[in-house]
């Protein structure tokens, strides 16, 4: 017989209990909208090198995440926002 | 008639004042056939890559209400005109 090579859900792990469920941010705060013009607010969601986070490093809702591209990518089109950064 | 936001960004070796006038001239322009709600002069910025081996330029953002048509003719004539580096209008409230 094969082996079993099926994989086993991994069983939660004490760290996963201590930490919080992320909320999305910008629900959070209650925003209309996401505002390309706030480049502070963008900067956070980008790493170092500007490239846009995934949603599991971010922790937005499916909405706002969507939402947040775009107004990247048109910060980016304005050049307030870099398309790559020479930094990290 | 919906609102718009327009940026514009403008060459930096025009000086202020003159930029200010050309933003003046965008928005006679808008309100020939719509209103200007709120016109915000950002002043000089750095870029945040070169463009056109430039490395800054004069920020502005209107608002504005207007037709279809207004957007349309304000988006060919700033493409072609020589002292605006880059434009882009959105509809306002990041409805697009």
């Amino acid at each position: 017989m094969p082996p079993n090579t099926r994989k086993k859900r991994r069983r939660p792990s004490a760290a996963d209990a201590r930490r919080r469920p992320k909320v999305c941010q910008f629900c959070k705060d209650k925003a209309e909208f996401v505002d390309y013009k706030e480049v502070a607010v963008l900067r956070k969601f980008m790493s170092d090198r500007g490239k846009i986070r995934a949603r599991r490093v971010t922790g937005l809702c499916p909405k706002h995440q969507r939402a947040l591209a775009i107004a990247i990518k048109n910060a980016r089109e304005m050049a307030l926002l870099p398309y790559i950064s020479q930094r990290g | 008639m919906r609102s718009y936001e327009l940026m514009m960004i403008h060459r930096p070796e025009l000086t202020e004042p003159d930029v200010r006038t050309l933003v003046g001239e965008v928005e006679g322009v808008i309100g020939a056939a719509g209103t200007v709600s709120d016109s915000d002069f950002w002043g000089k910025r750095r870029f945040a890559y070169e463009i056109d081996h430039l490395n800054e330029g004069f920020y502005s953002v209107l608002q504005f209400e207007s037709g279809a048509e207004m957007v349309e003719t304000l988006d060919r004539a700033l493409g072609l005109h020589d002292a605006v580096i880059r434009h882009k209008i959105t509809l306002a409230g990041g409805k697009n």
